[in-house]
């Protein structure tokens, strides 16, 4: 039996998580494996009658014959065009969910600083990894099969006041195999109070396939602490991804977390925020542009637990051809949370008769002394702005990518770092019709 | 908190003014639901096989749906076996004229403040009275005879309108719409029928007086509005309950339909007894609402101010079939106590250049909880559609919520979807500035929502405006704090 409107999951999932089970851990995270493990199978795979999971579909994705990931090598050549962070960026590089420990450099890092395979800090202290899987709160099904079955990851700690000057990359390959298969990779960020790290995390793919990744990354950030995370996701190639960060924060911490998503049969991107102390700020920022056939699906829940925190979501999508794209996002100022200062935006260009966008975005306040707004809108290119460019003699077709592009550009320029930025410049232009017209280069403020 | 919240909460502790109940003999039928029950509702009415049949259908469907969970409203499980589905005032048969009707009922309405006599000499609106399950009067007929208007009970209208009745009762919010227009469709007693022939434009508001009175009862009544080609009319609903300590059930089902370059404007004034300070007593007001734009340029409006009920579950739709076609909503909600509302609309866009237009104020105080629900949806061949969506709270205290959940789903590239929404506390900077020029709190407060609901407010007729502002400063007494 599972839980109502979910589906049981199909016998060869429930075959390959056994297996792994059976000759997995000893002890506590035994313990705690098998309990998410149980957790997941009492209530299943949400369906499209789930209230969360309304736009997307992931039964076709989820039913496949998946098999155990084999060994994955993907290419030099792959990697270093995803690099980002500068010359001197730090840099954890995970194939199909495991650490390639040749091409990765996480050497000469700031005293105060680790950063681990998840593997090793299971070898090496197991209890406390235990405990901290076990801390991700409102787990959901995706979040327990991952705790469940997570081998490999990455575990980054923070000392307080630590502040490494450079970026710590993470490099997430899908390498298409011959059957389905699927990752579940776990990230654990802990920073100390008054730490500071700058986050990239990118993903891409070598080779067509079927790589499921349900990638968990779950953050603490101590008394005014600070994360910046930005994601470029770009995994083209029949590849998935389902996403998962949860974020907590104390009193007078920031995070700053962007996201772009540029390729992915599938992507489900869950941001969890809760605002525990007093002062918190998180800034988040998104933009997705799935074409084809691809669906992006995007969950924000921003939980305003605290006094005097301040909030802000800034979503926006471009969708072609006969993609997908949903976004829900809410705020929830709970009781006691005064002088809270939330925002969202979401706004989504549809350029195609067989695309659709959903955008559901939610107020939940149970405070009085709060200030929150949110808007959304759908619509296609603006006829006056396009009779404006046509009018200075550029060609429809131009006008309409530029347009296209400026739109993207909100977001884009809200990363902070520049060859991250770079790289999702061109994936845009390589996505929006008619943008080989631009050059990229002139359009780099 | 400050003195001025305080204030307020005193203010809004001013009872239900409309809570008496009226001695007269009622017959009801015993409490529980089979298809015995709805064999007897439909021969007292002197029901055609086909409605019977239509019944039976309705409930048989409804024992096998679900109660609705979605809803952001807590309350008991109801028992559907402990409701009486049928009480109406004993009479032999209908009155005749307006004198015939039992001098206790025409004083109910006298004490409501819409004299059954009045109305019909002062001119100006045309009223069905339905107490309990019935309708007990309807004024000015013959006037709107005259125009070829029938404006009459729905009982009536299965017994000489039948042909309309059949063709659209159920075709725009079907018997297994949702478990409560199933149970409505198996069980509704009474309710309005209008009819506007083709380019009437109907010359006075047309009303229904909703009036719950006996106990352990339910009003399931059923509103049927047809407004044929290039036809106009507007259509005024109030409501009020005695006070008790039960909850009752209301389950009504309002169904419009425009035809080509048709206009409906639907204004509702809900003011059910919304139980007392603790909570305690109230309608269960389970709505569906719903309008149907069939014809190329036909409108549907709906205004609703709702400041009763104990629960509201209520979301008045258009259907935007015919091309170019407008919907529209404005609503205020205000809740107090321990009342809660979920309420908002949907928009359904099918034809092409359909608009709609959505506004709505939610307005929580107490410990209450308020939430607007909508959907925004654009179909494929919505060629050109445009939705417009504000959707604003207002907090008056710390332990109320105040809650926005939209549903924008969009498959035309070239719709325009706008939905815009804020939240924030009643400012205590605007009370403090009318209070400086020696307004008292009280009217402040109402001065301040008022100006709040002013976009829907505006959109009330006349007749109702003045009720409704009348109604959102007594049911805030009390309420800051």
């Amino acid at each position: 039996m599972v839980a109502a409107r979910h589906r049981a999951p199909a016998t060869a999932l429930v075959r390959l998580g056994e297996t792994r089970l059976a000759h997995a851990d000893a002890g506590a995270l035994a313990g705690v494996r098998r309990e998410a493990w149980r957790r997941f199978l009492e209530t299943g795979i949400p369906t499209t009658r789930v209230e969360d999971w309304k736009y997307a579909r992931i039964d076709a994705l989820l039913a496949r014959p998946f098999a155990a990931p084999g060994p994955a090598e993907p290419a030099a050549g792959t990697l270093a065009a995803a690099f980002a962070g500068g010359p001197r960026a730090r840099r954890l590089i995970l194939a199909n969910g495991r650490v390639l420990a040749g091409p990765s450099h996480v050497g000469g890092l700031p005293p105060g600083m680790r950063v681990l395979s998840l593997a090793e800090a299971i070898a090496r202290f197991p209890e406390r990894v235990a405990e901290v899987l076990a801390e991700v709160p409102d787990p959901g099904p995706f979040t327990d099969l991952n705790t469940a079955l997570a081998e490999d990851g990455a575990w980054i700690e923070l000392e307080e006041g630590v502040r490494p000057e450079v970026p710590l990359q993470l490099l997430f390959v899908a390498v298409g195999e011959p059957s389905a298969v699927m990752a579940h990779p776990r990230v654990v960020v802990r920073l100390g109070a008054g730490a500071r790290l700058h986050l990239i995390e990118s993903h891409l793919a070598e080779g067509a396939g079927h790589v499921l990744t349900n990638l968990v990354l779950q953050v603490r950030l101590d008394e005014g602490a600070e994360l910046v995370h930005e994601k470029l996701q770009a995994a083209e190639g029949g590849h998935a991804l389902l996403a998962r960060t949860s974020v907590r924060l104390a009193t007078g911490a920031r995070l700053r977390d962007r996201v772009a998503t540029v390729g992915g049969d599938f992507v489900r991107n869950e941001l969890d925020v809760r605002l525990e102390g007093e002062g918190g700020e998180a800034l988040m920022a998104g933009l997705y542009l799935p074409r084809d056939r691809e669906q992006v699906d995007t969950l924000v829940r921003v939980h305003h637990h605290a006094p005097r925190c301040h909030s802000d979501q800034f979503y926006k999508g471009v969708v072609e051809d006969r993609a997908r794209a949903a976004f829900a996002g809410r705020i929830t100022v709970h009781p006691g949370a005064q002088d809270t200062d939330a925002y969202q935006q979401n706004r989504n260009l549809l350029l195609s008769d067989e695309a659709e966008v959903d955008a559901k975005p939610e107020l939940e306040i149970f405070a009085d002394e709060v200030r929150c707004s949110h808007g959304a809108t759908v619509g296609g290119l603006d006829e006056a702005a396009l009779f404006y460019l046509r009018t200075r003699g550029i060609g429809r077709a131009a006008a309409e990518a530029l347009l296209t592009y400026a739109f993207a550009g909100e977001v884009v320029t809200r990363f902070d770092d520049p060859e991250l930025a770079a790289q999702l410049r061109r994936a845009i232009l390589a996505r929006v019709p008619g943008g080989g017209m631009l050059d990229p280069e002139g359009l780099v403020a | 908190m400050s003195d001025a919240v305080e204030t307020v909460r005193e203010l809004t502790e001013r009872d239900y003014e409309w809570g008496f109940v009226t001695p007269v003999e009622e017959e009801t039928v015993p409490p529980g639901l089979d298809e015995d029950v709805i064999r007897l509702i439909s021969r007292k009415k002197e029901e055609p096989a086909w409605l019977t049949e239509w019944r039976l259908e309705a409930f048989r469907r409804w024992r096998r749906m679900e109660e609705p969970r979605w809803a952001r409203v807590h309350y008991p499980p109801i028992d559907y076996q402990a409701i009486s589905y049928f009480a109406a005032p004993k009479q032999k048969e209908r009155p005749k004229s307006l004198d015939d009707i039992d001098p206790e009922i025409r004083r109910t309405y006298e004490k409501l403040g819409i004299p059954i006599r009045e109305q019909e000499i002062l001119a100006g609106v045309a009223v069905d009275y339905v107490f309990d399950s019935v309708s007990v009067a309807t004024t000015f007929k013959k006037k709107l005879e005259e125009l070829g208007i029938i404006f009459c009970s729905i009982s009536e209208a299965v017994r000489d309108h039948p042909e309309l009745v059949r063709r659209y009762l159920g075709s725009v919010v079907p018997p297994g719409d949702n478990f409560y227009a199933a149970l409505n469709s198996a069980v509704f007693s009474d309710g309005s029928f209008v009819y506007v022939p083709p380019g009437v434009r109907c010359p006075m508001e047309l009303s229904t007086y909703f009036r719950i009175n006996a106990a352990g009862t339910g009003q399931f009544e059923r509103t049927l509005i047809i407004a044929d080609r290039g036809s106009y009319v507007s259509y005024l609903e109030g409501c009020t309950a005695p006070m008790r300590d039960e909850n009752q059930l209301h389950a009504a089902v309002v169904e419009l339909i425009a035809l080509d370059e048709a206009e409906i404007k639907y204004s509702t004034v809900q003011n059910w007894y919304p139980g007392d300070r603790e909570g305690r007593g109230g309608i269960y007001n389970f709505v569906t609402k719903r309008g149907l734009c069939k014809g190329v340029r036909s409108k549907i409006s709906w205004t609703q101010v709702e400041t009763g009920s104990a629960i509201t579950w209520k979301y008045p739709s258009c259907v935007l079939q015919g091309d170019e076609s407008v919907g529209e909503f404005y609503s205020v909600a205000l809740t107090n106590n321990f009342q809660q509302a979920d309420t908002g609309t949907k928009m359904i866009h099918i034809g092409r250049h359909t608009r709609s237009r959505i506004v709505s104020k939610g307005i929580a105080a107490g410990r209450s909880q308020n939430t607007y629900r909508g959907l925004v949806r654009i179909l494929r061949g919505a060629e050109g559609a445009r939705n417009h969506t504000q959707c604003d709270s207002l907090l008056i205290g710390d332990r109320c919520g105040a809650h926005t959940v939209p549903y924008i789903e969009v498959k035309n590239p070239s719709a325009r979807v706008e939905h815009e929404a804020t939240t924030s506390k009643l400012s205590e900077a605007q009370l403090f500035y009318c209070r400086a020029r020696g307004i008292p709190l009280e009217d402040a407060v109402a001065l301040v929502v008022n100006g709040f609901c002013r976009e829907v407010m505006d959109e009330l007729p006349m007749e109702f405006a003045v009720e409704a502002r009348k109604l959102l400063g007594i049911s805030l007494e009390g309420s800051v704090g």
